[in-house]
């Protein structure tokens, strides 16, 4: 049984978690994040409350994340990448969460972190973030709206996780061959549609300057 | 550390096997030194370059992010180094930069009878050589169309390849081997002369007593788990270190070496700018880089404000992460992939940064994008936006968060001669690093002599480019291979092996 004295201490203790995992987050650290197509992931504990689209699949053993940083880390990963990446993720034809989870256990300097900024965003509300509930109980426009305030923020954490999240996002989807419904890229070495013997050849149009033939090229100054 | 420990002994040990550390390596072995080399990261063989945009990243670089500026820093880590994914361009160092160092840093060595026959040479081993029809791509071509309508100065840039098969991987390795990386020159060359090369062996400290350097304390790393498993130490009478920019000043510190280490460090950043056409563009093909405009260059007797624009390629993952914004918008740039092309700037920073040690002990590079810096990356944005515009591009998109892409020129008239926010930058990077353990004359407070020699450190020698006093306007392969065959020349005839 729970009174008012009760629901003020409920609320100062989920208000602490995510603040104290603000209060640690390096930025410097976090900022390697967002650098290249590096990393991102999240926090730890249990996943009894997630929705099931964002829990891992069944039988599969997280190396990393646990399965509430899993949850989280698909949930940006949806918003991020558009409704047709989003589509082909929900067919189970790429599972970001699961490539970022493969990743992350190859860089475990970067998993701490990942888990701190993944825990913000999931349980930190407003003022902190445009939100009084968890990242992953959002609908999807208001998940949005979050990670709107990410990118446009003044605040350099914010934008570091933004980047970051968004950097390993397009990694894992993008570097997955599924993704190429999207993108139409042919591949590394050309496919039967698009040779690279074709992409290399057009018209170079009047006046338009050629690379220079081998015996008459100035080199280099 | 747990593991075993092990312990060589030669008359030399470079740390490094990028431009910096395997010419020096292969002179001094030549010579007829026994010289081991470290090499912080894996040695992936020709044959083991997938093309697979994420395993390679993966495997072949190294990350970090510069505090303050926010930049992105990306270099090699792997046999080869920065050589093995860069995208082999090459420039002549310009004699305005020669000049400078000259006048500036005191490095009076480095006049044309000094530094251009090692420029010369550096050509020749690289194999560099001029970029024909055949290895323009039409992302190349689109930037050169644009200057041509412009009236900008442009040109195609010569490359150190042989038999390019055009796969547009060279970022990734290079696949068919064409690239002439230190992996396929100078490696090769060390090791017939003897050199041992250790690889997933990462420099953790040089042993300095007496005033010299004595030895490297060093971490053998499992190769794919990047988790130690053995202690190496190389005892020499010279060490001579190489380990790029990010690698190189972090490592002195850490040894103790103090005297204006950690200084001083240049950066070339860059942004990108992406245009979509109504033709394919296929920008993913080809090779990655091979054309300049020059226009607005402040070297090579260019005389601009000091940047150049170059075209880059178009892999799925890396234009993903630099495009803007999110979501479905997101995605219907990234939807038009075959039909984009793709340029950047390539700044020639004013910004000076220099490591410092976090409480951890960590270095980390402190920089700080200066006004005039910040105004000239605006200025190459918007030229290179009004050069896709004359090129035919139907939208331009600015590497801007929350900025729609711009549908016309006139809209660039409404944002020239403004200033870049860093802060509203999607990717602000730089490949091309400089100094840190740079070279200067007597009295010039540099940590190194004109010939990379650690100033009170009898033995300890810096070889790559953070031993150059400032960035040079240019890609800079060329120049720090020139400079480290200057230098293992040197030791060579000194007979410091």
């Amino acid at each position: 049984m729970t009174g008012p004295g009760d629901g003020r201490a409920e609320l100062e203790a989920r208000l602490r978690e995510p603040l104290e995992a603000l209060a640690g987050l390096d930025r410097r650290t976090f900022l390697r994040l967002a650098a290249a197509v590096a990393a991102v992931g999240l926090a730890p504990t249990g996943c009894g409350d997630l929705s099931r689209p964002l829990a891992p699949p069944p039988g599969v053993a997280l190396a990393s994340l646990t399965p509430r940083s899993y949850a989280v880390f698909q949930a940006a990963a949806l918003r991020l990448l558009g409704p047709k990446p989003a589509a082909i993720v929900a067919s189970g034809a790429v599972d970001p969460a699961g490539l970022a989870d493969a990743w992350l256990a190859r860089l475990p300097e970067l998993a701490a972190t990942l888990h701190r900024g993944l825990l913000v965003l999931e349980l930190a509300p407003w003022p902190v973030l445009p939100k009084l509930r968890p990242f992953t109980r959002l609908d999807g426009r208001s998940q949005d709206w979050v990670l709107r305030d990410l990118m446009l923020s003044a605040s350099d954490w914010k934008r570091a996780l933004f980047k970051g999240v968004k950097s390993f996002a397009c990694l894992t989807f993008y570097a997955s061959p599924p993704s190429r419904a999207v993108t139409r890229y042919p591949g590394p070495f050309g496919s039967a549609e698009v040779t690279i013997a074709d992409a290399m050849r057009y018209d170079d149009g009047p006046g338009v300057p050629r690379g220079p033939d081998a015996a008459d090229a100035p080199d280099g100054h | 550390m747990a593991g075993p420990s092990s312990t060589l002994r030669a008359d030399a040990v470079v740390i490094g096997t990028g431009a910096g550390g395997a010419p020096v390596a292969a002179h001094l072995a030549e010579a007829g030194a026994q010289v081991v080399m470290l090499e912080a990261g894996p040695r992936l063989e020709t044959s083991e370059l997938t093309g697979g945009e994420a395993e390679m990243t993966r495997r072949l670089y190294t990350l970090a992010q510069a505090a303050g500026s926010g930049l992105s820093l990306y270099a090699g880590a792997c046999v080869g180094g920065s050589t093995l994914i860069n995208d082999a361009l090459c420039w002549r160092t310009p004699p305005e930069v020669l000049a400078s160092w000259r006048d500036a840093h005191g490095l009076v060595e480095l006049d044309d009878a000094g530094f251009a026959p090692f420029v010369d040479q550096a050509w020749r081993d690289l194999g560099a050589s001029p970029t024909g029809r055949d290895h323009v791509n039409r992302n190349a071509h689109v930037l050169a169309l644009g200057a041509q309508a412009l009236g900008w100065a442009n040109e195609a840039m010569p490359r150190s390849v042989q038999g390019c098969a055009n796969l547009g991987l060279c970022n990734f390795g290079c696949p068919s081997g064409a690239k002439q990386s230190t992996l396929r020159t100078f490696v090769p060359r060390a090791e017939r002369a003897g050199v041992r090369v250790v690889a997933d062996a990462r420099a953790d400290r040089i042993e300095i007593a007496g005033g010299a350097a004595r030895a490297v304390e060093a971490t053998l790393l499992d190769t794919l788990s990047r988790r130690p498993r053995a202690a190496l130490r190389v005892e020499a009478p010279l060490v001579v270190v190489a380990a790029g920019v990010l690698g190189t000043a972090p490592l002195l510190l850490r040894s103790g070496v103090a005297g204006g280490v950690g200084e001083q460090v240049q950066l070339h950043t860059s942004l990108h700018v992406t245009a979509r056409f109504a033709e394919p563009i296929h920008g993913y093909y080809g090779p990655t880089m091979a054309w300049a405009v020059t226009e607005f260059s402040d070297v090579h007797g260019h005389g601009g404000p000091g940047f150049m624009i170059e075209n880059t390629a178009l892999h799925p993952v890396a234009t993903a992460s630099a495009l803007p914004g999110f979501g479905a918008a997101h995605e219907a740039s990234i939807a038009r992939l075959p039909f984009l092309a793709r340029a950047l700037v390539v700044l020639r920073d004013e910004a000076r940064g220099r490591f410092q040690t976090t409480s951890d002990g960590t270095p980390t590079l402190e920089h700080v994008l200066t006004d005039a810096d910040r105004r000239r990356l605006h200025q190459g944005m918007c030229a290179i936006a009004r050069l896709y515009f004359a090129a035919g591009a139907e939208e331009v998109i600015l590497p801007i968060d929350g900025m729609p892409p711009l549908r016309d020129a006139v809209e660039i008239d409404e944002l020239e001669g403004g200033s870049l926010d860093p802060r509203a930058a999607s990717l602000l990077y730089a490949v091309h690093l400089f100094g840190g353990a740079a070279m200067g004359g007597a009295g010039s407070g540099a940590p190194c002599d004109a010939w990379g020699r650690v100033r009170g450190v009898r033995g300890l020698v810096v070889s790559d480019a953070a031993a150059l006093p400032s960035n040079t306007g240019v890609n800079p392969q060329i120049t720090i291979v020139a400079n480290a065959l200057r230098i293992g020349a040197a030791l060579s005839r000194e007979g410091a092996a």
